[in-house]
This record gives C-alpha cells, structure tokens and sequence, in this order.
C-alpha cells in the first residue's frame, strides 16, 4: 500500500467560460519533492498552480492535501505571483509586507518582528527592511515576495513563473538561492515556468503538459546531484539529454 | 440569469427615482412654492423652449464661456509655451504664478462688477481668468515633456525657435494641450454659470435665479437639469473630438 | 542655487507689483477701480488692527472647512461603498457621470428654496457641491485597485474587513485625497458665492460690500485675503498628502 502523497490531483479538470483548461489530470506530488511544470502557452500549467493554491475549484475531480480536499487558500501554501510589481503593497514598507502575511494568520503582535527579521535575513533584505517597494529593484521585489512566503512557515511553495522577467544574471542568483531556502526548509515546491533549462536545474521532477486539452504528457525524473551548481550541474550530461528530452517534447507538442 | 444589457442598468436608477418622485408628489397633491413634480418640471421646461427664453439664456452662457475659454486659453497657451519652452522663464515666473493661481475666479466677481459693470464683458473677463491656469499649468508641462529626442531632431534640422515651437513642439504637445483645454472649458462653462447665480443679470444661472425668486420651482428645477444636460454634452462632445483625433492613446483619464 | 532662482522669482514678482503701482500712481485707470499696492496694503492693515478681516476670515475658514469635512466623511464613506461593489458601479456609474460636469453653483438656488438665506443654506450648499469630487474620485480608487492585491489577499486567506482596511483603503488613497483637494477649492467657491447671495457675514460678502460702496482699497485687499486662503489651504493639504503618500514615486 503506497504511502498517501502530500499533493494529489484525482481525475481534476477545469473548465473556464466554457473551454477546457485541464481534462482529467491525475498526479501525485510527495513530502519534499520539487517539481517544475512546464508546457506551451494554454496548456493549464497556471490553472493548476491556481488549484492548489485554493483560488479555483476544479470543475470535475478533486485535489487533495494531506489527504483532504482544497476548498479554500490553506495558510501552510505559500503562492507566489509572477507579477511581482502588481503583487507588493506599495504603500508598506519591505518589513510592512512581510508583516502582512503575519497579519492574516493573526499571529501576535509580539511575535511578529522577530519572524519579520528572520525572514527579511533568509533572503538578504534585512539592510531594506524600511523602504518602499518602489526603491528596490525587480530581483530585490521578488525576494520580497519569498520573504513573505517564508514568513507564513509553508510546507508548500507555489510559484507561478517567479523569474520570467528578471534578467539572466539575477535569474540565477535567485534560482540559487531559492534552492538553499527549500533545502534548509524541507518545504515541497511547485514550480511553473516556461524556461526548460531552469525546469531541469531546479526541478527532481519536471512535469510537461499539453493543450487542448490540457494534460500531463510527461513526467520525468531529475536524478542530478544535490546541491545544484550552476556551471557544474549544466555541463553535466545528463542535464543535456534531459533538456534535449524536454526540447524534444515541446516541439512535438506546438507542431 | 440574464444579463441586463449595460444602457438599462445605468437608466434603471436615475428613472426609478423620477418615478418614486412622481407619485409622491401627486399622491401628496404637490401645491408648493418649494418643490415641483416631474411632470411639472418637464412641461415648464417645454414652455421655456417654446417662448425661446432658454434658448436666449443658454446662448448668452455659452457665449460668455466660450469667450472667456478662448480668451483665457489662447492666453494660457502662449504663457505655457513660453514656461515649458524656457527652464529660466519658468523658474522666474514660479512666484507671481503661485500667487496669483489660488485666488478663486468668484472673489474677481465684486472687482469685475467695478470695473465693467453688469453684462458680457464682466463675465467673460472673470470666465478668462478661470480657464486660463489650467491651460498655462498643462500646457507648460506638455510642451515642457515634449521628447528630449525630438528636440535633438529640431537642433540638428537647425530650425529657429518660432519653426521649433509650430513645427515639433506644438504637434507633439497637441493631445495634453488638448486635454487642457478639455479641463478648462468645463471650468468654463461652471465658472460663466456660477458668475450667473451670484451677480450678472443674464444667462442660465440668472433666469434660474429669477425662476426661484418669482416662486416658479418647476422652471427653476427646470433650468437645473438644462443646466446638468449642457454640462454632460459638452463633455461628452469634448470626449468625442478627443477620440476622433487623437485616439484612444492620447485619452488621459482628467485627474477627479 | 534653488535660492538664487527663488529669489529670481520674488524679484520679478515684485516687479510686477511695482508695475502695479506705477499703473496706479500714473492715474491711466482711475484710482476709483484701480487701487496701487501701497492702498491695498493699508486696507489690509486697517481691516485686521479693526478686527474686521479677523472676523470674515474666521467665518468663511470655520464654513468653508465644516461643510468640506462632512463633504469629505460622507463622499467617502458613500464612495467606498459604491466603488467596492460592482453593481452598485454598474447602476449607479452613469448617473454619476452625469452629475459629474454639474456646476456646483447651479444647486444654490435650490438650496435658497430648501433653506433660505440662512447660515444652513451657505452650508448645505457647501458640503453638497464639494461632495462630488471626493465621492467620484473615491468610486474611481475602490474600482481601480490593483486585482493582483485582491488575489494575494485569497491566498493569505485575510477577512473582507481586513482587505477593505488594509489593502482596498490604502491603494485608494492617493485617488481619495487628489478628490479631497478639489472638494476644498470648491468649498471655498460655494462659501464666497453662499455669503455674497445669502449676504451671511464672511470674506464674500465684504467684498460685494466693498465693491457696491466703491471701497476699492477694501475689495481688493479682501480679494488678496481670499487667494492667500486658497493658497495655505492648498499647501497645507499638499503637507498632508506628501506626508501620507511618501512611499510614492514622483514623476515631473
């Protein structure tokens, strides 16, 4: 009897304004797994993240954590939205954003500064912790963001292409330092983005769906060694035929 | 659940509202030098149209507002030219501009009745007064943001200031300038109104002062709406022409 | 070199005033309706050594700012409702729109039929002309606020008292106080109006005095009182903003 995973999507699908997003989708996701969904545009990859993170319902099917269904946002899944600029308050502060999310899970007031610091110190905001959003630049945001993410103690992360529009170097940086984070945390994460590369160097499980109708067509296993390495991990032949693999799919898949 | 289309819904409370008061006011067999019915309003409304004398008072407000908008503007528009085009001019004039910008068009009411008298000239001198700081303020920061890089074009072609100001700073600046004056002919026609109501004897907002005094609710309310319908026609014919030369690009959202 | 300019600007500031002196000194427009600087002033310093300028000044300021605070409380309050709910936007958007280019000016007279020509009348006409711009523009920053926010507020699983205080109120700020502004500069235009009318002691009304007795030292000194009212008003609710809205960036 296999163990019950931490994730499950059990026959899920999603219809929106009368077109299909996901058709019967079934996965299994465990404790401690970081899984990357890529896919071309259309192909649902966002809606799921969505699911899980309780903003949709699915139309047919059910998603599980731990074993019961999501209904509703759960305080122990963290979301993390692409836009980043349109995510942040601008009229708080960087601490004041992070003091948000420990608002909303109504934890006391004395409690608050001290994880407000932790979580500024993890990802190298501690120094920005009094200006405005607005004064920091787009990577700087970003960490605001996983900082407010931490600060809710998740055992899930949901990102939904957090990197997209950050340049090359600061891409990397944080690809990095998401990793550190994740391992020191033991936190499960579910990563959407449309860059392969980055699908393979993060991911122990990349994940490839189609459209029309949307579904998983291929789940593979990342078996690169821990800790990632940007030079290293890229050179490394297995790296290369799995991006080749995934190159591969989603061609296939817009021909 | 069908959906209600969108003309229905905007009408749905401005007509339930009509009629509520409509009934009230024959079920209270409306006889007041205070209020009036609806209907009352609509047929006093159709007499003053029939006699011409809302048409008189609407053409001498429009008279006045359209002066003053162009007096003013044209006035503004060169003083805005004139601050955008020169940091040095612009910087010079900041204080006499700060000064006299706050002072309220109707506190020039009392100096215009001194001066003039009653009538036209009183009217459009204050209406200029109104309309002419918001085009100097806009159009100053239009042709002041006008591209450095075609400014660069204008030094390169060597044009001299007054081909620089016809043929690259004005069209550039063109869609703020006209939203300026889209700003100010609001102003226009509010201020040549209110200049009505409290002094001159003639236009809209006399002939409602006068419908008030002479006890006449249902030609006074009458007026008001008039008065409601010539502003929103005037926008909406602004927006219009707005739209139809200069896009939907150009439509800046006027600050509320 | 900020001051150099400022004093740059004073300078010729006060050459404006000297032309205006001139103008009068040389007798071109009769001193009856063009009085110099230096006649202006003495009014000025007559009017408040009398305690008559105090006493305007203080009625249309104590108007002026009851009827712009009930103006800006109910705009609000109504605003935000308006603007939180879209049906409400949908039903009630395009009779706002209507009554958005109505002179405020053009309800005295009705005010004069609900009220007379009392103090209440200066004062609903007042808070009922400055009630719009704060309202629209209260509607305007509810609607407007950025959806990613409502989103992020899903997933923190925060309370619907919690995203209007937090999130929906903050973001509308800048819009609500923009409004504000407006409001007060029409409160000050309906007070002068209201007292000229209504001939309620004020600011307004001194000056229709001065100008129908021909005072014109007293007319325009109470007209430089009137702008340099709307001009500290003005700066003072800048004050505020700047203060409120620090964490905004400024484009010229």
């Amino acid at each position: 009897m296999e163990a019950e995973p931490l994730i499950a999507f059990d026959r899920v699908s999603v219809t929106l304004g009368g077109l299909p997003v996901l058709t019967d989708i079934d996965l299994r996701i465990d404790a401690g797994d970081f899984v990357c969904v890529v896919g071309p545009s259309g192909c649902g990859k966002t809606t799921m993240l969505r699911l899980l993170g309780g903003l949709l319902e699915p139309t047919a099917g059910e998603v599980r954590y731990a074993g019961k269904r999501i209904t509703e946002p759960r305080a122990d899944i963290a979301v993390m939205f692409q836009d980043y600029g349109r995510a942040l308050l601008p009229w708080r502060t960087v601490a004041g954003n992070v003091s948000l999310a420990l608002e909303a899970l109504d934890v006391p007031k004395g409690e608050r500064p001290a994880r407000i610091a932790a979580a500024l110190a993890t990802v190298g905001l501690s120094a920005k912790a009094e200006k405005y959003p607005n004064q920091l630049s787009g990577g700087m945001q970003q960490r605001l963001q996983i900082a407010r993410c931490l600060a809710q103690e998740p055992k899930v992360l949901l990102m939904d292409e957090p990197f997209g529009a950050l340049d090359a170097m600061t891409r990397q940086t944080l690809q990095d330092e998401v990793l550190s984070i994740v391992s020191a945390s033991g936190a499960t994460v579910f990563f959407v983005t449309h860059d392969l590369e980055e699908a393979v160097y993060l991911g122990n499980r990349v994940i490839g769906l189609l459209p029309h109708p949307g579904r998983v067509a291929s789940d593979v296993a990342v078996a690169l060694p821990r800790p990632r390495n940007q030079l290293t991990t890229r050179e490394d032949p297995e790296f290369a035929r799995l991006r080749r693999q995934l190159f591969d799919f989603i061609k296939d898949a817009e021909a | 659940m069908k959906r209600v289309p969108a003309v229905l819904r905007g009408l749905a409370f401005p007509v339930a509202l009509i009629a509520i008061a409509q009934i009230a006011a024959m079920a209270v067999r409306l006889q007041s030098d205070t209020l009036a019915s609806p209907a009352a309003v609509l047929v006093a409304g159709a007499g003053a149209f029939a006699d011409g004398s809302i048409l008189v008072a609407t053409a001498q407000t429009l008279a006045n507002a359209f002066g003053g908008l162009a007096l003013g503007g044209i006035a503004g528009l060169i003083g805005g030219i004139l601050l955008g085009s020169s940091i040095v001019a612009d910087r010079l004039m900041e204080f006499s501009v700060e000064a006299l910008r706050p002072i309220p068009s109707v506190a020039l009411i009392p100096v215009a009745m001194l001066t003039f008298g009653f009538g036209f000239r009183m009217e459009v001198a204050i209406v200029s007064f109104a309309a002419f700081w918001p085009v100097l303020i806009l159009t100053r920061s239009a042709v002041g943001g006008v591209d450095a890089g075609l400014l660069d074009v204008a030094r390169v072609l060597r044009l001299g200031p007054f081909a620089r100001t016809v043929k690259i700073i004005l069209p550039a600046a063109l869609p703020r300038i006209f939203v300026a004056f889209r700003l100010a002919a609001g102003i226009a026609l509010t201020v040549a109104v209110t200049v009505e109501v409290s002094a001159n004897p003639l236009g809209l907002g006399y002939n409602m002062m006068l419908a008030e005094q002479s006890l006449h609710p249902d030609l006074m309310l009458a007026y008001l709406l008039w008065i409601g319908i010539m502003g929103w026609a005037l926008n909406l014919t602004i927006n219009g022409a707005q739209r139809r030369f200069f896009g939907r690009s150009a439509q800046a959202r006027t600050a509320p | 070199m900020r001051i150099s300019w400022r004093l740059g600007s004073f300078a010729v500031g006060a050459v404006f005033i000297a032309v205006w002196q001139l103008l009068a000194n040389a007798h071109l427009i009769s001193p009856v309706y063009l009085p110099g600087p230096d006649r202006t002033w003495g009014a000025l310093v007559r009017g408040f050594a009398s305690g008559v300028f105090p006493d305007q000044v203080w009625n249309t300021v104590q108007r002026m700012f009851v009827g712009w605070l009930l103006a800006s409380l109910a705009g609000i309050a109504i605003g935000a409702c308006i603007g939180l709910s879209r049906p409400a936007r949908a039903y009630l958007g395009p009779t706002l729109e209507f009554l958005r280019p109505l002179p405020a000016s053009a309800v005295v007279p009705l005010g004069i039929v609900l009220f007379g020509l009392s103090d209440n009348m200066v004062l609903s006409v007042i808070a009922f002309g400055a009630l719009w711009p704060t309202l629209l523009a209260t509607v305007h920053g509810f609607a407007a606020v950025e959806p990613c926010l409502y989103e992020v507020s899903r997933a923190l699983g925060m309370s619907r008292l919690a995203v209007i205080w937090k999130i929906a109120l903050p973001s509308s700020l800048p819009d609500i106080l923009s409004g504000m502004r407006l409001s007060l500069t029409v409160s000050l235009i309906l007070a002068v109006v209201g007292e000229m009318l209504a001939s309620r002691p004020g600011l307004g009304s001194g000056i229709l005095i001065a100008a129908r007795t021909f005072h014109a030292p007293d007319l325009y000194a109470g007209v430089v009182l009137l702008g340099a009212l709307g001009y500290i008003t003005a700066q003072g609710l800048f004050a505020v903003e700047a203060r409120l809205l620090r964490w905004r960036v400024h484009h010229r």
